[in-house]
């Protein structure tokens, strides 16, 4: 039955109990994640047989922190998108306590927005990248799915420390210490404030807009100040990671060329046939076009990049002042009547995350609670995005939050 | 009507690195094929750039020495291209933001005169690897070697301010003597650890324009470069003169026949800024740091030797010509002996001499110390200079001291007066016919009875003593 789902299964027996922080626990991941000797894929035929040969340092950590790591979930290729709902099943499934999903547009928070669960993606620069086969440096982490906040803060506490390996993390060289995590986190500071953004809430159909007003409504009923914030620009934010996205992907899949590894072509007169051959046999449909999209931008429209570099820029200036006024911006995780499931082309997997890839652009903590934001059938998702680098903060308000709620619907409010 | 060349270069500096520029793999391209090679250097997936620190000192330095404003701010882009030299489809360059803008080099022209050659900027990149062609039977095949991958090289490149193939040779000379006193970069160009290109065009005598220009490459020695310019230079006032256009675009160099080729129009791929690799920040306390570390640079330590030793200024050009032989030089006058001697002995004696026996200078067994003791005797008479040319042969065969190998080989010059006027009396006795031709005002004899005279002593006899008493029995 675990077929579909999974594209391995680790049959080694299970790690010594040896107290470790995550013994007992278990984790699930995706083939674009290094475990060493693993089949490492990442979905695509551009890496078919392809094993890896070193732990990514995220896998390293948790092997010695005592998780199991149980085997890849099935993903898409290069992680470009949802693979259907494989994620969400397997934790509606209850497989395994986490599940680790390359959050590049929103994907961690997606598929457990779907599973009806938590789903977090970290600060950029909070959990090493070293050995994680990714498509847009600039905008992927390693994300989490599970089904309480607990598994997640643990999960952190481990795979969140600096790395020798991945010099884009900022404890290197800078004074400061690098944050601490710690297993449960501390409500040490009361939940105070929330802003909502204005731009989102216009973006809104009517239906989205009540459940969601009456979610905030609730919250305000806590004692909490619930107060409108503006991101000026949070409706570029689409282009602007659709066009950086794709000139990021463009490059990172230079290297899938077949000279070193990967799908190499049967035929070819020359070397250039052996690239375009090789590539061409690699890529499937959708990354094909996202490739191709961004060597436009590169050779054909550098200046659209430029723009949108600039745009990324305002968007992460006008995020920060949000947070200077309030513990955590607030905003919807998914649109209802989009299928996250079924979206097959590049303008329907950017219609899935039009509200969550906003924290991949700006590299803020962000997070996504179940079951208060419900529109007819749909969990629409509360999205919570926080400062940067207090992301142990951002999963203590997450808990407080969803207490509160839960103490508000208990009281009938 | 007449032309004037516009000259550019662009040149390639492999940095004197022990690592690779984003992994820790030895930076020892020569090695075995495919032996310094890590997932980083192959950009196997999941590979994450670690910018080396050694790599940004010894870029700065190279920098700092050609008088470059070294920028607060840079980073890396990615030129987009693909070949299999290049693992990842793109090489890191910088491109946008680099290194260091301005700088400048002096070179003398043809006339004598100083003349200033700006930079336009250096930015650091990573070399590619090496591809070998080879057949399989009648199938060619191409290996790929990735130990150059990811090696750390600095590209500087010049402003058009070069007329002349001389312009271009002397620039060369001098960016290469700069950079070698840094200690950053060997800078051979037959080795390949210099590469230079150039970019020619002509404008009419007068005009400030600038022309459509020429890329000529595959030049492996500066007289190559020299050559290939002047080359280029007939070529295109050839094609001017019939009035052919002349476009961008790329041509070869073949030593052999001196002549450029076509080779492709010049290719200029995209270059998009890198998300991997950090931005690099430079503060003023480290750029501080940097060039407190910067050893005195050749033409100010011509102007000192000039002063502290009194040596004339082309001799001590030649002593600051590399900054081993200068410190060497240095050395031996501190251990006493003096500078115009040593600074004539080292240019005529053991530059050769080193040479001859094979050895490099740096590994030369002809320390300074024994250098100057063998000088020293020479200052004090006490051996003569054909004894202290034979005594230099012997430092190279044996570990002895100079003076050791004085006594041993009995090289220690007869200045004694009574020893000398014995010796001068059966010269004399034994070469009346020459005695009588001096005493006819044939005044040359006395050199051929000064070297018979030598010959008796085995060489040994202060000459100069020789002659003094030889013209006094003559008297």
């Amino acid at each position: 039955m675990h077929e579909s789902l999974y594209t391995y299964l680790d049959s080694s027996p299970l790690p010594a109990s040896a107290g470790g922080a995550l013994s007992g626990r278990s984790v699930a991941i995706q083939p674009n994640m290094s475990v060493r000797g693993w089949p490492t894929t990442a979905g695509s035929k551009a890496l078919e047989a392809f094993t890896a040969i070193y732990d990514a340092t995220v896998i390293a950590r948790l092997k010695q922190a005592g998780a199991h790591i149980k085997g890849s979930i099935r993903m898409s290729e290069l992680g470009f998108g949802l693979a259907g709902d494989t994620g969400a099943t397997v934790l509606q499934k209850g497989d395994v306590d986490c599940l680790l999903v390359t959050d590049t547009m929103g994907e961690a928070r997606m598929t457990a927005c779907v599973a009806g669960d938590f789903g977090f993606k970290p600060s950029y620069g909070m959990v090493p990248r070293f050995g994680l086969i990714g498509l847009i440096p600039s905008m992927e982490c390693f994300g989490i799915a599970a089904k309480n906040i607990k598994d997640i803060a643990g999960a952190m506490s481990v795979m969140a420390e600096s790395d020798s390996r991945d010099l884009s993390m900022p404890a290197f060289g800078a004074d400061l210490d690098f944050p601490r995590f710690h297993r449960v986190p501390e409500p040490r500071e009361p939940i105070r404030s929330c802003g909502v953004v204005r731009e989102c809430m216009d973006m809104l159909e009517n239906d989205e807009s009540q459940a969601f007003g009456a979610a905030m409504a609730r919250l305000a009923g806590q004692g909490i100040r619930i107060e409108e914030v503006h991101l000026k620009d949070f409706e570029l934010a689409r282009e602007v990671h659709n066009v950086i996205g794709a000139v990021e992907a463009s490059s990172s899949a230079g290297k899938y060329d077949g000279v070193r590894y990967g799908h190499r072509t049967a035929s070819a007169k020359n070397w250039n046939d052996m690239y375009m051959n090789s590539r061409a046999e690699s890529f499937g449909v959708l990354v094909k076009s996202y490739l191709f999209q961004g060597a436009y931008f590169q050779y054909e429209n550098y200046n659209a990049f430029v723009d949108a570099a600039r745009i990324r820029a305002r968007l992460l200036a006008q995020t920060e002042a949000a947070l200077e006024r309030f513990d955590v911006l607030l905003l919807p995780t998914r649109r209802a009547a989009v299928d996250p499931s079924s979206a097959h082309t590049i303008n329907t997997v950017y219609d899935v995350f039009s509200w969550t890839l906003i924290a991949n652009i700006t590299g803020h903590p962000a997070i996504t609670l179940p079951h208060m934001v419900e529109c007819g059938d749909t969990d629409l998702g509360l999205q919570l995005i926080g400062p940067r680098f207090q992301d142990e903060r951002l999963l203590s308000i997450a808990a407080q939050l969803t207490d509160l709620d839960m103490e508000a619907h208990h009281h009938g409010l | 009507m007449g032309y004037e060349a516009v000259i550019g270069l662009e040149i390639h500096v492999q940095l004197s690195c022990t690592t690779k520029m984003f992994c820790d793999c030895p930076n020892r391209p020569g090695d075995d094929p495919n032996t310094n090679i890590c997932p980083i250097c192959l950009w196997l997936p999941g590979a994450v750039p670690r910018f080396s620190l050694e790599t940004l000192e010894k870029a700065t330095l190279a920098c700092l020495a050609l008088n470059c404003d070294v920028q607060p701010r840079s980073a890396f882009d990615q030129k987009v291209y693909y070949y299999p030299d290049l693992p990842k489809g793109f090489q890191l360059s910088q491109h946008h933001m680099p290194l260091a803008r301005g700088g400048w080099i002096d070179i003398m022209d043809e006339d004598g005169k100083p003349k200033n050659l700006r930079l336009h900027h250096v930015h650091m990149e990573e070399d590619v690897a090496k591809l070998v062609h080879e057949t399989e039977g009648r199938t060619p095949i191409s290996l790929v070697d990735f130990n150059r991958a990811g090696t750390p090289l600095i590209e500087i490149v010049t402003e058009p301010d070069m007329r002349s193939p001389h312009d271009a040779m002397a620039f060369l000379k001098v960016l290469r003597t700069q950079l070698r006193y840094t200690g950053c970069a060997e800078c051979s160009m037959d080795q390949g650890t210099m590469r230079c290109d150039a970019n020619i065009s002509l404008r009419p005598l007068g005009s400030d324009q600038l022309n459509t220009k020429v890329e000529v490459k595959n030049m492996n020695s500066i007289q190559h470069v020299g050559n290939a310019i002047a080359y280029e230079i007939k070529r295109q006032a050839e094609s001017l003169k019939n009035n052919e256009p002349i476009m961008l675009h790329t041509r070869l160099w073949d030593p052999e026949k001196g002549i450029t080729t076509a080779m492709r129009a010049k290719f200029e791929g995209p270059c998009v800024p890198d998300p991997a690799v950090t931005q690099i920040l430079v503060t003023d306390e480290w750029l501080r740091k940097m060039a407190s570390k910067l050893p005195e640079m050749p033409h100010r330590k011509v102007s000192r030797f000039v002063r502290q030793y009194g040596l004339a200024h082309d001799e001590a050009a030649q002593m600051s010509s590399e900054r081993e032989l200068s410190e060497y030089f240095e050395a031996v006058v501190k251990f006493g002996a003096s500078p115009r001697t040593v600074a004539n002995w080292i240019a005529t004696q053991l530059l050769p001499a080193v040479k001859e026996h094979g050895h490099e200078f740096a590994t030369s067994p002809v320390t300074a110390r024994r250098f100057s003791g063998l000088i020293t005797m020479l200052e004090k008479d006490e051996i003569n200079s054909n004894s202290a040319r034979s005594v230099l042969n012997k430092l190279f065969e044996t570990a002895k001291s100079p003076e050791e190998i004085v006594d041993q080989f009995g090289f220690r010059q007869v200045s004694d007066t009574g020893a000398l006027r014995g010796i001068v009396d059966q010269v004399i006795s034994e070469n009346m016919s020459a005695v009588e031709n001096y005493k006819n005002g044939n005044k040359k004899s006395i050199g051929f009875l000064v070297g018979q005279a030598m010959k008796l002593s085995q060489g040994k006899a202060n000459p100069k003593r020789l002659q003094e008493i030889l013209r006094e029995s003559l008297a």
